[in-house]
């Protein structure tokens, strides 16, 4: 290799030309080396409004940098590319390409909180990595992650019966992120709660699987209330984000009261 | 009646040593060598003070108009001192004009001069027209204009603000922290903020240093109320592209170099000491400190004492000092003006 600090630069900023002669040289290959600029050359202002718009992310303007939530960083430790104060900072300046190189570890926070406690100014780092996420399925440039998967399945049933089932918010968990259940670990740990479980609490489950408690009442006034609010909010999200049409959606809102009663 | 007390410079420091000592029933000559009296808030036009948050025509004129009426001080407008000869409690002061002034004592409330921000070329001032300094910020909110691009008259849509604009800088032979710039210019990003929201404001700085408790008024509030953001870089240059700026810098925190195009920069201009100050220092006889303001003895036994007996020293002419400050420190400088014009330092000497 004819520049050793190549090893320094990311591959996509190298460029060479294959088959290339100036002049009556030669300089094919990495003789004809150049490599692009990393030059910022502007804010996207919209950025922080977007993750500001997603629960979580509204102190995102707050952070002057410290790193304290990088320091105390529980995922960090083992994922040195896991930096709060670093996707704060792009987010807040707009770069966009730069956090979208991280876009497959942002994820990972498991909200230990250890930076939201120790941060002076109240940024709450936990939640901007939340919202961070959001954005990052909403606008596409990810796929469903494994918590959202979970979120889902937990909404779902809480909307349906106001009441979570745990051995089937797993069994919607593992189906959605397409893991059998069937997996060792999981066999182990029931055969081993089996043995010590009383019968009338395997005979409860056995009918609750058949027959789904339910909240009195939920589907009457306190689920679609909640169904609502949730439908609501992810509609104000979406606005903010640019991702909905926003000519339909205004026509959406001047229809005539009588319409909307007959829909 | 002992002789009367010189003080020299009508700004904040002066007019507030002229009333104190008139309150005092002492008389006063304040000698200014512009036509009017106000020193560089008014001169330079400031909008609102820092921290008070008053208008400078308003608070400083306050301070003016109790000058001028009072009978104790007698006011030399478009005057300086060309010779100053004596011991304490006997000088003799010799005025441009060539009227001489006895005094028994003297306060120097000479103050400082702005930065000229033309002798840092590659930041663009005076080469391209919104390039501009936070006085000329000042002047375009306190003269009811508003925020407008100079060249066209037009509103920013995004405003950079550089930091330590003549501070902080061995090249250019400036060691010191201004100290009130980074206060004074997140108070004008406020300000633009407020004007003109949709104006995306961004604050290049190498230290905050917004000290005590201007942190939560300036450093907090700009940036939780008005989101300003803030970006850890020292500007390399300033260029032009059509009708914008293109700022050059490296973004030390993403270890970057950053080309952003702005429709306007501000630059933070620090504190100089007075251009004047070789000149005092000739005529009153009292050395400058290594930067090249005033000297001024430790304030543990002296108050405002320069290298000469019976001349004192108040305000930014000792360093930059924020507007409270000068006038503490003129207070402090007054009373021992009046000790030594009452006889004490004599006293003390025998």
């Amino acid at each position: 290799m004819a520049i050793h600090e190549k090893s320094l630069i990311r591959p996509e900023n190298i460029r060479s030309q294959e088959n290339i002669v100036i002049d009556g040289i030669d300089v094919s290959g990495h003789w004809s080396t150049f490599i692009n600029a990393r030059v910022i050359t502007d804010y996207n202002e919209k950025m922080q409004d977007e993750i500001q718009a997603l629960p979580g992310g509204e102190n995102i303007h707050r952070c002057w940098q410290c790193g304290s939530c990088t320091n105390s960083c529980t995922v960090n430790a083992i994922e040195p590319r896991f930096n709060p104060r670093y996707w704060i900072y792009l987010i807040r300046m707009g770069l966009e390409s730069e956090l979208l190189r991280d876009k497959d570890i942002i994820w990972q926070c498991v909200s230990c909180n250890k930076c939201t406690n120790i941060c002076p100014r109240d940024v709450v780092p936990e939640g901007i990595m939340k919202a961070t996420a959001k954005w990052l399925e909403l606008k596409g440039h990810t796929e469903v992650n494994p918590s959202t998967h979970f979120d889902e399945a937990f909404m779902e049933q809480i909307s349906a019966t106001g009441r979570i089932e745990e051995g089937k918010t797993m069994r919607m968990l593992f189906k959605r992120t397409g893991r059998s259940l069937f997996q060792d670990w999981l066999i182990e740990m029931v055969k081993r709660i089996a043995v010590k479980l009383p019968m009338h609490y395997v005979f409860g489950m056995g009918i609750e699987q058949i027959f789904p408690p339910r909240v009195s009442g939920w589907k009457k006034r306190l689920g679609p209330a909640l169904d609502d609010y949730v439908h609501e909010s992810e509609k104000k999200q979406r606005q903010a984000l640019g991702l909905d049409d926003l000519i339909s959606m205004a026509q959406a809102e001047v229809r005539p009261a009588h319409q909307k009663a007959a829909e | 009646m002992s002789k009367p007390i010189l003080i020299v410079g009508g700004g904040p420091a002066g007019l507030s040593a002229a009333h104190m000592l008139a309150q005092l029933g002492q008389k006063t000559v304040l000698v200014e060598k512009l036509p009017h009296l106000g020193g560089a808030p008014i001169v330079s036009g400031y909008a609102k003070l820092v921290p008070s948050g008053e208008w400078a025509k308003d608070a400083i004129g306050g301070m003016i108009a109790r000058v001028e009426k009072n009978k104790l001080v007698d006011v030399r407008l478009s005057t300086t001192v060309k010779d100053f000869k004596g011991e304490p409690g006997k000088f003799t002061a010799t005025l441009s004009d060539g009227k001489k002034v006895e005094a028994a004592s003297a306060v120097l409330c000479t103050g400082f001069t702005h930065f000229d921000a033309i002798n840092k070329p590659e930041w663009g001032f005076g080469m391209f027209p919104d390039v501009v300094t936070t006085a000329q910020v000042e002047q375009m909110i306190s003269s009811g204009q508003g925020v407008r691009r100079p060249s066209d008259g037009k509103k920013p849509q995004r405003v950079a603000i550089l930091l330590c604009v003549g501070s902080r800088d061995r090249q250019i032979g400036r060691e010191w922290c201004s100290k009130i710039c980074c206060s004074v210019s997140a108070n004008l990003a406020m300000e633009i903020r407020e004007e003109l929201p949709d104006c995306h404001v961004y604050v290049y700085y190498m230290d905050i240093r917004t000290f005590g408790l201007l942190e939560t008024k300036y450093y907090w509030k700009s940036q939780e109320e008005f989101k300003v953001k803030y970006i850890k870089a020292r500007i390399a240059e300033v260029t032009a592209q059509g009708d914008k700026l293109l700022v050059k810098g490296e973004d030390t925190l993403v270890k970057r170099p950053i080309t952003i195009p702005f429709d306007m920069v501000v630059q933070a201009i620090g504190m100089d000491p007075n251009v004047d100050n070789m000149l005092l220092s000739a005529v009153f006889g009292i050395d400058l400190e290594p930067h090249g303001y005033i000297g001024k003895a430790n304030s543990y036994g002296t108050q405002g004492a320069t290298s000469r007996p019976g001349v004192f020293v108040a305000g930014s002419a000792t360093g930059p000092e924020t507007i409270d400050d000068s006038i503490a420190q003129a207070n402090a400088a007054a009373l021992a003006a009046y000790a030594t014009a009452q006889g004490a330092g004599l006293k003390a000497a025998e």
